[in-house]
């Protein structure tokens, strides 16, 4: 429960907000949440006419009172749902949202099976290779054979 | 759990993922106009007038461009666009006098409907003016930029665009004679 204090604390702070943008919208705002219809940007990268036009009817809009959802759906019914900057989150638009977090998913798969495959691996036998005494790494062989035979020889 | 199975499943969707490309790919190389009407006209192809059935702007039903059994001009316009209004004015005109021989159909296209209205208020438009939601008709004759004026024969083929100033007056007469 103590994990879900931030979370229930940040939805209680966000909802106000939103509440407040649906019901008094900004020009602002919606300039960036709008596409002008002609350029294929927002509003508000735009200087053409056509979204002069629109931002003067989002103006008088705000000025009657309209919320944001009343102001966005009387432009999908002008221009047509291309009008908005983010797909809306039904029918087939859906889709523009749910395929990334799918991606997302996907990919977090694809990493847990590979990971799980490389930890559950068999660890290849090492070969042994014989230590020095003093704790300075392994001897070289070749050294290690001329060793024995010198001392072969003194015996 | 061995790792082959899940290694085949993964396989099996990129596959999926790659072949669901390729029929997007191909749904919209042979559905795409390509560049619509204007493009075949600008190959020097007479195609068939694309169908459409729009409201109209005042509000008084509809218009289906293929019940027209006449030549026809048609003029894709809005209100925020500078060189409509000239274009406009120039048709109420020519509807004047090719009243009943050929007939004229604005379409105003990406605009809001109260704009379009104070539009065909301001220049005393009395010829028939339908409205688009969106861009789909205007894209299946070529898109922006707009005016766009095209004139279609009685059989419903599209025989020319304005190009220039003097295309209207032309194109007028040889549709009058076909009428």
């Amino acid at each position: 429960m103590r994990r879900l204090a931030p979370f229930v604390a940040a939805v209680l702070l966000l909802a106000p907000a939103a509440a407040a943008s649906e019901h008094h919208p900004t020009l602002n705002e919606l300039e960036n949440e709008i596409m002008c219809p002609v350029c294929g940007t927002t509003l508000a990268q735009s200087d053409s006419p056509a979204a002069h036009a629109i931002e003067r009817d989002i103006r008088a809009r705000i000025a009657k009172g309209w919320t944001k959802s009343q102001i966005k759906d009387s432009l999908v019914r002008d221009y047509g749902e291309e009008i908005l900057a983010s797909p809306p989150k039904h029918g087939f638009n859906l889709l523009a949202w749910l395929l990334p977090l799918a991606g997302l998913a996907a990919a977090a798969a694809v990493l847990g099976v590979a990971a799980w495959g490389w930890s559950r691996r068999k660890p290849e036998p090492e070969t042994v290779s014989p230590q020095s005494l003093n704790g300075h790494g392994p001897i070289d062989p070749e050294l290690d054979r001329r060793v024995d035979e010198e001392l072969a020889r003194l015996d | 759990m061995k790792l082959r199975p899940a290694r085949l499943a993964l396989q099996a969707l990129a596959l999926a993922g790659v072949a669901g490309l390729l029929v997007l790919l191909v749904w919209k190389l042979t559905h795409d106009p390509g560049g619509g009407v204007a493009a075949q006209l600008s190959q020097g192809k007479r195609p068939q007038a694309p169908d459409f059935t729009l409201p109209r702007l005042d509000g008084q039903g509809s218009v289906d461009l293929a019940a027209i059994k006449k030549p026809r001009v048609i003029d894709f316009f809005a209100s925020w666009c500078y060189a409509c209004p000239r274009e406009s004015r120039r048709l109420e005109k020519y509807s004047r006098t090719y009243a009943g021989r050929i007939a004229f159909v604005g379409v105003n296209t990406l605009d809001a409907g109260t704009d379009a209205r104070k539009y065909v208020q301001r220049y005393a438009l009395t010829y028939t003016i339908v409205r688009e939601n969106g861009r789909k008709v205007l894209n299946a004759w070529g898109g922006l930029p707009i005016p766009r004026i095209f004139f279609i024969d009685r059989n419903g083929k599209v025989i020319g665009e304005m190009q220039a100033e003097e295309d209207l007056p032309r194109f007028l007469k040889k549709l009058a004679l076909d009428a």
